[in-house]
């Protein structure tokens, strides 16, 4: 039971049910403003510069990256395993907070879906382009074939990514999806242009609201959410292990399954952080996504921040502790001193060090310091995985194999693509989606967030 | 033409409830009830259920036996790669089972929920009436040759339906 008097309101402002659908659906019932379309025309064109790039690389092959034979995953495996990251939020925040019963994740939980599904494409593109020969990508799933037939290796994490990755995807896209037809009946019974019911009586797949099909869709959500959050913690712990079961220095050690998922959660909510942040000053959602709503994903994230300064002293404790030369010299001369002292050090500063400012009231609750500060997660995030890969390829065990990695600008390129793409794929989910799950907002508006006068002299008492 | 359903309209949860509740004591049958968002308390007057959970736990078992049978059919019959002598039935085995037992569980609920609520893209809404998206909840009664219309109507107005009409 959610106690009002102690914990606030969760929704301000006394609404009704009449007023939040009309709210939530304002932005897009208005004509869509200036500043979306320069949004969108910048994200546009940097989408364009990406698709050249993509264009260089498959036409020209991976010879126009900066990876050499020692650094074989430059920025590729860097960008992918940073949009699988931020690709976590979606699940973490809606599926885990919907099984722990968390009624504060109905204001949140469609954008950081929403996200999560744009996220994952970014991600996917990566690997896909990695492979040189885009046009043989099929091979890597099973299927009975004239080559013996001889099929993919089972035993390796790199198929279980594929395997993984994929079901991700489509388990979050269809876990958002569904979650979204209540309010896209919303939408197509509220719309009075003839194209607009005609889209989103199609979208809505005819949904109507009758109990029996609230009573279905509360249990199928529930069961492909409960599903779906292990496979949160699998997905990134197969990605680690992409990593830890090779036998590079740095790599080879058996905290990356957990680190890697924590690290995940830790830069997904970080941008969900940062997207809400802009969606409820630009849409004036205040009543919605209220400072009690920053304050506790800034809780959340101060703890977070904690397993990750406990997972980089755990990796340096042990590169020490197991007195193996190799591990000692990547972490003691290649990360803590040496060549990559600046992208170690930024790394630690923005994921374990800035973050604790949370710890701090007056922090959490500056919308301002609230902002630098997720941006500056997802930027320690990204430098997280610099760290990881390129230290640890730069200077393996042969002295003989020791190369230097610069990225060209066709890697550059690929990825100021896939952050516009992101860009335009949260532009379009504020111009033409219900940005807040309205139907779940009503459901909990009664117990958590109105204010009677029975209430108050209760609360009083 | 003939009405066939009676629409009680109603405009807060609690009345919605309890009109509910005195429908039932009347011994008359309520075909459906629409509402904004999922009421719990119809769900348990209407003592509605559902077999979802048990053909998702068919669907978890379908997955694991097809995954793994998969997996051995390729690795031990078909193609049995010998790798540094290590069995070919691995343990990790079980990583792909995992996934695949939630991809098939996620992707088969998915489908027997559209299937048994006939919603897809195209599909016609069964119910239409202002604002049941919105702010307001009906509870739909079928007419049947022995139901009282007037005496009904009059139930519904005194638990509290803004409005009632016929379809």
């Amino acid at each position: 039971m959610y106690n009002k008097s102690f914990r606030g309101v969760l929704i301000k402002g006394n609404k009704t049910y009449g007023q939040i659908t009309s709210e939530i659906l304002a932005p897009q019932e208005r004509k869509a403003p200036l500043w979306w379309f320069v949004s969108m025309g910048i994200s546009t064109l940097g989408m364009l510069i990406g698709i050249y790039a993509i264009f260089i690389t498959i036409s020209q092959g991976i010879g126009t990256w900066g990876v050499n034979n020692s650094i074989g995953w430059g920025w590729g495996i860097i960008n992918f395993v940073w949009w699988i990251g931020i690709g976590h939020a979606g699940t973490a925040f809606s599926i885990f907070l919907l099984i722990l019963r968390q009624k504060w994740r109905t204001s949140i939980n469609r954008a950081a879906e929403a996200m999560t599904v744009v996220a994952v494409i970014c991600a996917g593109m990566f690997p896909m382009l990695h492979m040189g020969r885009i046009w043989m990508a099929f091979f890597i799933f099973p299927y009975p074939n004239s080559r013996g037939p001889l099929w993919v290796n089972f035993n390796s994490p790199l198929f279980w990514d594929v395997v993984a990755i994929s079901t991700y995807f489509m388990a979050s896209a269809t876990f958002w999806y569904l979650g979204m037809i209540p309010d896209l009946a919303t939408v197509r019974d509220r719309a009075k242009s003839k194209i607009k019911k005609a889209i989103y009586g199609l979208l809505s797949f005819g949904w109507v609201g009758s109990a029996r099909s609230w009573l279905r869709f509360e249990t199928a959500a529930i069961i492909m959410g409960g599903l779906t959050a292990p496979l949160v913690i699998a997905v990134h712990s197969i990605v680690s292990m992409d990593f830890a079961t090779s036998v590079m220095a740095g790599w080879h050690t058996t905290v990356f399954p957990p680190y890697f998922v924590i690290g995940a959660i830790f830069s997904g909510f970080a941008m969900v952080l940062t997207l809400m942040i802009i969606i409820r000053k630009v849409f004036k959602f205040q009543d919605y996504v209220t400072e009690g709503h920053i304050d506790a994903i800034g809780r959340i994230l101060t703890f977070i921040s904690l397993i990750m300064g406990t997972a980089y002293s755990t990796e340096i404790f042990i590169a020490w502790y197991s007195g193996m030369e190799g591990e000692l010299y990547t972490f003691f001369h290649n990360r803590i001193a040496g060549d990559h002292t600046k992208a170690f050090w930024t790394m630690v500063s923005c994921n374990a060090i800035i973050p604790q400012l949370f710890w701090f009231k007056k922090i959490r609750h500056s919308m301002t310091m609230v902002f630098i500060i997720s941006i500056i997660i997802n930027i320690g995030m990204w430098f997280e995985r610099y760290v990881i890969v390129i230290t640890s390829l730069t200077k393996d065990y042969l002295p003989s194999n020791w190369a230097s990695y610069t990225p060209t600008w066709v890697e550059i390129g690929i990825f100021v693509g896939t952050l516009s793409i992101f860009v335009i794929g949260v532009l379009l989910f504020i111009r033409y989606i219900p940005m807040m799950a309205m139907s779940e907002l009503k459901m909990i508006l009664k117990g958590t967030s109105i204010i009677t006068n029975s209430n108050k002299s209760k609360d009083h008492e | 033409m003939n009405k066939s359903k009676i629409f009680g309209v109603f405009d807060q949860e609690e009345k919605l409830v309890s009109s509910i509740r005195s429908i039932k004591a009347k011994g008359i049958s309520i075909s459906d009830v629409v509402s904004p968002y999922p009421v719990h308390e119809v769900f348990e007057e209407l003592n509605l259920k559902t077999r979802i959970p048990v053909a998702a736990f068919l669907y978890g078992i379908f997955g694991l036996l097809t995954t793994f049978g998969f997996l051995y059919w390729t690795s031990v019959v078909n193609y049995p790669l010998v790798f540094g002598g290590k069995p070919q039935n691995t343990l990790s085995f079980v990583i792909i089972i995992f996934v695949m037992v939630i991809n098939v569980t996620v992707a088969f609920t998915l489908i027997t929920f559209f299937l048994i609520e006939k919603k897809g893209p195209g599909a016609k809404p069964s119910v239409e009436y202002p604002g049941i998206s919105d702010n307001r909840y009906l509870i739909v009664i079928d007419i049947t040759p022995e139901t009282d219309v007037k005496a009904l109507n009059k139930l519904l107005m005194d638990t509290g339906a803004v409005e009632i009409t016929e379809q």
